[in-house]
Protein backbone atom coordinates (compact mmCIF):
# COMPACT_ATOMS: atom_id res chain seq x y z
CA UNK A 1 0.00 0.00 0.00
CA UNK A 2 1.37 3.40 -0.90
CA UNK A 3 2.08 6.11 2.02
CA UNK A 4 3.96 8.41 -0.02
CA UNK A 5 1.65 11.59 -0.62
CA UNK A 6 3.35 12.49 -3.59
CA UNK A 7 2.70 9.20 -5.25
CA UNK A 8 -0.81 9.05 -3.89
CA UNK A 9 -1.79 12.41 -5.13
CA UNK A 10 0.25 11.88 -8.60
CA UNK A 11 -1.88 9.05 -9.26
CA UNK A 12 -4.90 10.56 -8.89
CA UNK A 13 -4.57 12.67 -11.67
CA UNK A 14 -4.17 9.42 -13.85
CA UNK A 15 -7.44 9.79 -15.37
CA UNK A 16 -7.30 13.27 -17.05
CA UNK A 17 -3.21 12.61 -18.14
CA UNK A 18 -5.16 9.09 -19.78
CA UNK A 19 -7.82 10.65 -21.49
CA UNK A 20 -5.78 13.89 -22.36
CA UNK A 21 -3.01 11.43 -24.06
CA UNK A 22 -5.13 9.62 -25.72
CA UNK A 23 -6.77 12.19 -27.72
CA UNK A 24 -3.27 13.69 -28.32
CA UNK A 25 -1.86 10.67 -29.74
CA UNK A 26 -5.21 9.24 -30.94
CA UNK A 27 -3.72 5.31 -30.18
CA UNK A 28 -4.62 3.83 -27.04
CA UNK A 29 -1.37 2.13 -26.48
CA UNK A 30 0.87 5.23 -27.17
CA UNK A 31 -1.47 7.04 -24.66
CA UNK A 32 -0.54 4.21 -22.29
CA UNK A 33 3.00 4.39 -23.10
CA UNK A 34 2.95 8.40 -22.82
CA UNK A 35 1.27 7.92 -19.15
CA UNK A 36 4.08 5.63 -18.05
CA UNK A 37 7.00 7.78 -19.63
CA UNK A 38 5.30 10.78 -17.27
CA UNK A 39 4.96 9.04 -14.29
CA UNK A 40 8.43 7.65 -14.33
CA UNK A 41 10.41 11.03 -15.01
CA UNK A 42 7.39 12.61 -12.44
CA UNK A 43 9.18 10.59 -9.74
CA UNK A 44 12.64 10.44 -10.94
CA UNK A 45 12.34 14.41 -11.06
CA UNK A 46 10.29 14.75 -8.48
CA UNK A 47 12.33 17.10 -6.25
CA UNK A 48 11.91 19.63 -9.15
CA UNK A 49 8.89 19.95 -7.93
CA UNK A 50 7.65 22.70 -5.10
CA UNK A 51 5.12 21.05 -3.01
CA UNK A 52 2.21 22.92 -2.67
CA UNK A 53 2.61 24.24 -5.77
CA UNK A 54 0.29 22.71 -8.85
CA UNK A 55 1.20 18.83 -9.04
CA UNK A 56 -1.84 18.27 -11.88
CA UNK A 57 -0.15 21.08 -14.16
CA UNK A 58 3.66 20.24 -13.02
CA UNK A 59 2.35 16.58 -14.61
CA UNK A 60 0.84 17.88 -17.57
CA UNK A 61 3.74 19.87 -17.90
CA UNK A 62 5.84 16.52 -18.17
CA UNK A 63 3.06 15.12 -20.53
CA UNK A 64 3.14 17.43 -22.99
CA UNK A 65 7.22 17.41 -23.10
CA UNK A 66 7.14 14.17 -23.56
CA UNK A 67 4.18 14.20 -26.57
CA UNK A 68 6.19 17.17 -27.85
CA UNK A 69 9.51 15.22 -28.60
CA UNK A 70 8.36 12.11 -28.74
CA UNK A 71 5.17 11.57 -31.11
CA UNK A 72 5.34 15.01 -32.51
CA UNK A 73 8.83 14.47 -34.20
CA UNK A 74 7.13 11.39 -35.78
CA UNK A 75 4.92 13.10 -37.79
CA UNK A 76 6.09 12.85 -41.67
CA UNK A 77 4.05 15.78 -42.73
CA UNK A 78 4.03 19.39 -40.46
CA UNK A 79 0.11 20.87 -40.47
CA UNK A 80 -0.15 23.88 -42.41
CA UNK A 81 -2.90 24.98 -41.77
CA UNK A 82 -4.30 27.96 -39.15
CA UNK A 83 -8.31 27.09 -39.74
CA UNK A 84 -8.63 30.64 -40.51
CA UNK A 85 -11.94 29.69 -42.69
CA UNK A 86 -13.43 29.40 -38.44
CA UNK A 87 -12.93 33.11 -37.56
CA UNK A 88 -16.26 34.30 -38.89
CA UNK A 89 -18.16 31.36 -37.79
CA UNK A 90 -20.91 32.40 -34.97
CA UNK A 91 -22.36 29.50 -32.85
CA UNK A 92 -25.29 31.97 -31.46
CA UNK A 93 -25.95 33.31 -35.52
CA UNK A 94 -26.36 29.85 -36.78
CA UNK A 95 -28.04 29.17 -34.05
CA UNK A 96 -30.89 32.53 -34.58
CA UNK A 97 -31.24 31.33 -37.96
CA UNK A 98 -32.15 28.12 -37.06
CA UNK A 99 -34.57 29.40 -34.62
CA UNK A 100 -36.58 31.49 -36.54
CA UNK A 101 -37.01 28.35 -38.86
CA UNK A 102 -37.62 25.93 -36.46
CA UNK A 103 -40.94 25.18 -33.93
CA UNK A 104 -39.21 24.20 -30.99
CA UNK A 105 -39.28 26.77 -28.32
CA UNK A 106 -35.24 25.59 -28.08
CA UNK A 107 -33.52 24.74 -30.54
CA UNK A 108 -30.45 25.51 -28.46
CA UNK A 109 -30.83 23.13 -25.52
CA UNK A 110 -31.48 20.25 -28.08
CA UNK A 111 -28.40 21.15 -30.26
CA UNK A 112 -26.33 20.94 -26.77
CA UNK A 113 -28.36 18.06 -25.40
CA UNK A 114 -27.61 16.07 -28.37
CA UNK A 115 -24.14 16.33 -28.47
CA UNK A 116 -22.76 13.15 -27.09
CA UNK A 117 -18.90 11.82 -26.38
CA UNK A 118 -18.57 10.09 -29.36
CA UNK A 119 -19.41 13.07 -32.02
CA UNK A 120 -16.67 15.49 -29.58
CA UNK A 121 -14.11 12.95 -30.17
CA UNK A 122 -14.36 12.45 -33.95
CA UNK A 123 -14.77 16.45 -34.20
CA UNK A 124 -11.45 16.60 -31.87
CA UNK A 125 -9.48 14.11 -34.26
CA UNK A 126 -10.29 16.29 -37.17
CA UNK A 127 -8.81 19.33 -35.41
CA UNK A 128 -5.23 19.59 -36.05
CA UNK A 129 -3.19 18.94 -33.18
CA UNK A 130 -1.68 22.56 -32.30
CA UNK A 131 -5.17 22.91 -31.99
CA UNK A 132 -6.07 19.98 -30.23
CA UNK A 133 -3.60 20.01 -27.67
CA UNK A 134 -4.74 23.62 -26.63
CA UNK A 135 -8.63 22.86 -26.36
CA UNK A 136 -7.78 19.34 -24.15
CA UNK A 137 -5.41 21.40 -21.60
CA UNK A 138 -8.16 23.86 -21.59
CA UNK A 139 -10.71 21.16 -20.62
CA UNK A 140 -8.70 19.75 -18.06
CA UNK A 141 -8.75 23.76 -16.42
CA UNK A 142 -5.84 24.95 -16.62
CA UNK A 143 -5.30 28.90 -17.08
CA UNK A 144 -3.72 30.73 -20.56
CA UNK A 145 -0.42 30.87 -19.07
CA UNK A 146 -0.27 27.33 -17.28
CA UNK A 147 -1.20 25.61 -21.18
CA UNK A 148 1.71 28.61 -22.55
CA UNK A 149 4.14 27.18 -20.33
CA UNK A 150 3.29 23.95 -21.03
CA UNK A 151 3.38 23.99 -24.82
CA UNK A 152 6.12 26.61 -24.90
CA UNK A 153 3.67 28.89 -26.82
CA UNK A 154 3.26 32.75 -26.47
CA UNK A 155 -0.16 32.99 -24.77
CA UNK A 156 -1.48 35.15 -27.70
CA UNK A 157 -1.14 31.85 -29.55
CA UNK A 158 -3.14 30.27 -26.43
CA UNK A 159 -5.97 32.19 -27.26
CA UNK A 160 -5.86 32.27 -31.09
CA UNK A 161 -5.63 28.69 -31.01
CA UNK A 162 -8.22 28.06 -28.38
CA UNK A 163 -10.58 30.81 -30.11
CA UNK A 164 -10.22 28.52 -33.16
CA UNK A 165 -10.38 25.44 -32.25
CA UNK A 166 -14.03 26.16 -30.46
CA UNK A 167 -15.03 27.53 -33.53
CA UNK A 168 -14.25 24.20 -35.39
CA UNK A 169 -15.68 22.11 -32.86
CA UNK A 170 -18.67 24.36 -32.79
CA UNK A 171 -19.29 24.13 -36.43
CA UNK A 172 -18.56 20.27 -36.46
CA UNK A 173 -21.13 19.72 -34.19
CA UNK A 174 -23.89 21.76 -35.39
CA UNK A 175 -23.12 20.15 -39.09
CA UNK A 176 -23.38 16.93 -37.34
CA UNK A 177 -26.48 17.41 -35.21
CA UNK A 178 -28.29 18.73 -38.71
CA UNK A 179 -26.96 15.75 -41.03
CA UNK A 180 -28.71 13.26 -37.65
CA UNK A 181 -32.07 15.36 -38.82
CA UNK A 182 -32.46 16.79 -35.26
CA UNK A 183 -35.76 18.46 -35.92
CA UNK A 184 -35.61 21.35 -33.89
CA UNK A 185 -32.43 22.17 -36.06
CA UNK A 186 -33.94 22.02 -39.55
CA UNK A 187 -33.62 24.96 -41.29
CA UNK A 188 -35.13 24.00 -45.13
CA UNK A 189 -36.50 20.67 -46.13
CA UNK A 190 -34.66 17.73 -45.53
CA UNK A 191 -32.89 16.65 -49.12
CA UNK A 192 -33.52 12.62 -49.21
CA UNK A 193 -30.22 10.08 -48.93
CA UNK A 194 -28.69 8.75 -52.02
CA UNK B 1 -18.14 49.08 -24.25
CA UNK B 2 -19.75 48.86 -27.25
CA UNK B 3 -21.28 45.09 -29.01
CA UNK B 4 -17.83 44.45 -30.97
CA UNK B 5 -15.86 45.05 -27.69
CA UNK B 6 -17.77 42.99 -25.77
CA UNK B 7 -17.80 40.27 -27.69
CA UNK B 8 -14.14 40.04 -28.24
CA UNK B 9 -13.67 39.52 -24.93
CA UNK B 10 -16.14 37.10 -24.83
CA UNK B 11 -13.63 33.79 -24.11
CA UNK B 12 -11.03 35.82 -21.77
CA UNK B 13 -14.34 36.48 -20.03
CA UNK B 14 -15.66 33.25 -19.71
CA UNK B 15 -12.40 31.78 -19.63
CA UNK B 16 -11.66 34.23 -16.23
CA UNK B 17 -9.08 35.55 -17.99
CA UNK B 18 -10.13 39.37 -17.50
CA UNK B 19 -9.03 41.54 -15.28
CA UNK B 20 -11.74 42.83 -12.42
CA UNK B 21 -12.22 46.03 -14.41
CA UNK B 22 -12.53 44.54 -17.57
CA UNK B 23 -14.78 41.87 -16.39
CA UNK B 24 -17.24 44.54 -14.68
CA UNK B 25 -17.84 45.96 -18.01
CA UNK B 26 -18.50 43.09 -19.96
CA UNK B 27 -21.05 41.68 -16.85
CA UNK B 28 -22.48 45.20 -17.44
CA UNK B 29 -22.76 45.00 -21.35
CA UNK B 30 -24.21 41.71 -21.62
CA UNK B 31 -26.79 42.71 -18.87
CA UNK B 32 -28.18 46.00 -20.72
CA UNK B 33 -27.25 44.27 -24.33
CA UNK B 34 -29.91 41.11 -25.17
CA UNK B 35 -27.77 39.70 -28.46
CA UNK B 36 -24.38 40.06 -26.73
CA UNK B 37 -25.89 38.17 -23.59
CA UNK B 38 -27.57 35.65 -25.60
CA UNK B 39 -23.86 35.28 -27.39
CA UNK B 40 -22.69 34.69 -24.20
CA UNK B 41 -25.26 32.21 -22.45
CA UNK B 42 -24.53 29.79 -25.79
CA UNK B 43 -21.20 29.80 -25.49
CA UNK B 44 -20.72 29.45 -21.87
CA UNK B 45 -23.58 26.40 -22.02
CA UNK B 46 -21.35 25.27 -24.85
CA UNK B 47 -18.03 25.31 -23.15
CA UNK B 48 -19.92 23.00 -20.03
CA UNK B 49 -20.70 20.47 -22.69
CA UNK B 50 -17.69 20.18 -23.68
CA UNK B 51 -15.62 20.22 -20.68
CA UNK B 52 -18.37 17.35 -19.69
CA UNK B 53 -17.94 15.33 -22.80
CA UNK B 54 -14.21 15.45 -22.66
CA UNK B 55 -13.68 14.95 -18.76
CA UNK B 56 -15.79 11.49 -18.26
CA UNK B 57 -12.77 9.56 -19.71
CA UNK B 58 -10.89 6.50 -17.14
CA UNK B 59 -7.68 5.38 -17.19
CA UNK B 60 -7.95 1.34 -18.01
CA UNK B 61 -7.27 -0.09 -14.62
CA UNK B 62 -4.42 -2.26 -16.24
CA UNK B 63 -2.56 1.11 -17.30
CA UNK B 64 -3.27 2.16 -12.95
CA UNK B 65 -1.17 -1.44 -12.12
CA UNK B 66 1.32 -0.48 -14.08
CA UNK B 67 2.23 2.66 -13.57
CA UNK B 68 2.17 1.50 -9.79
CA UNK B 69 4.46 -1.49 -10.66
CA UNK B 70 6.40 0.90 -12.29
CA UNK B 71 6.63 3.25 -9.47
CA UNK B 72 7.34 0.58 -6.74
CA UNK B 73 9.78 -1.43 -8.04
CA UNK B 74 11.56 -0.74 -11.31
CA UNK B 75 12.31 2.91 -10.70
CA UNK B 76 15.71 2.00 -12.66
CA UNK B 77 14.95 0.08 -15.54
CA UNK B 78 13.39 2.25 -17.95
CA UNK B 79 12.89 -0.06 -21.18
Amino acid sequence: MSTDPFETEALSFIDALYRTALRMTRSEADAQDLVQETYIRALRFRDQFTPGTNLKAWLFRILTNAFINTYRRRKTQPEFTELDDVDEFSLYRRMSEVRAASSSADPEQEFLDGIVDVEVKDALEELPEKFRSVVLLDVEGFSYKEIAEMLEIPIGTVMSRLHRGRKFLQRRLLDLAQDRGIAALRTAPQGRKG
Amino acid sequence: MDCDDCLERLYTFLDTELSVEERAAVRSHIERCHDCGGHFELESRFLEQLRDCCTSDAAPPVLRERVIERLRGDLTADG
